[in-house]
């Protein structure tokens, strides 16, 4: 199974997102307590710094090896196709939560996610779901065809 | 003609040239017009619709 760089380079930034944020939330989660505030400011930009200077080294890498560094019709359709699943998993995520606020229901058994500390990580999560599926659409595309 | 040559020519990238040849990608009008251009045959004869 050969893949393009393209397809290697979104392999290495899901790779890239999953662990860094994969460690991050073992971490998180694990040592969330009921009186928790939300992590300190400087720890989340060392986070987003973090995978931004490991996704810019991936997009250049990948950019070396292609020969050509602009996207074509058929890259913008399949990012374009991408971003709208993202946005649906985001927004199916966000209409969970609002609906636990509403309902006050779903997690009586989980209340460590109800703290500060603890809203902030889910919601994070929310977003770092939705990249996942950015990612895990585009390879699909590149994969099976448009 | 290589693929890299027909894809700098036309505008798209080689894996695009690829996909349309593998038929996993139909492309857009104006990008089959310009490879028909590239073999100076009409449209009807590079590409066809099943």
């Amino acid at each position: 199974m050969e893949f393009s760089n393209k397809e290697k380079g979104l392999i290495a930034s899901l790779g890239v997102t999953l662990l860094v944020f994969g460690w991050y939330f073992y971490g998180s989660f694990t040592n969330l307590r009921l009186s928790a505030e939300p992590p300190g400011l400087v720890e989340f930009i060392i986070l987003i710094v973090l995978i931004a200077v490991l996704e810019s080294i991936i997009q250049v890498f990948v950019s070396f090896k292609n020969n050509s560094q602009l996207a074509d019709e058929r890259d913008k359709l399949i990012e374009k196709v991408s971003y709208r699943y993202s946005y649906w998993v985001l927004s199916a995520c966000i209409w969970f939560y609002m609906g636990h606020i509403l309902l006050n229901t779903w997690f009586d058994h989980l209340p460590i996610l109800t703290t500060p500390g603890g809203v902030f990580h889910l919601l994070l999560l929310f977003f770092v779901l939705a990249e996942v599926t950015h990612f895990l659409t585009q390879l699909y595309y590149y994969r099976k065809g448009f | 003609m290589s693929q890299q040559t027909l894809a700098e020519k036309v505008g798209v990238t080689r894996q695009t040239i690829i996909a349309i040849e593998k038929d996993r990608y139909s492309p857009s009008l104006e990008v089959a017009f310009k490879i028909s251009n590239e073999f100076g045959i009409p449209l009807e004869a590079v590409f066809n619709y099943n």
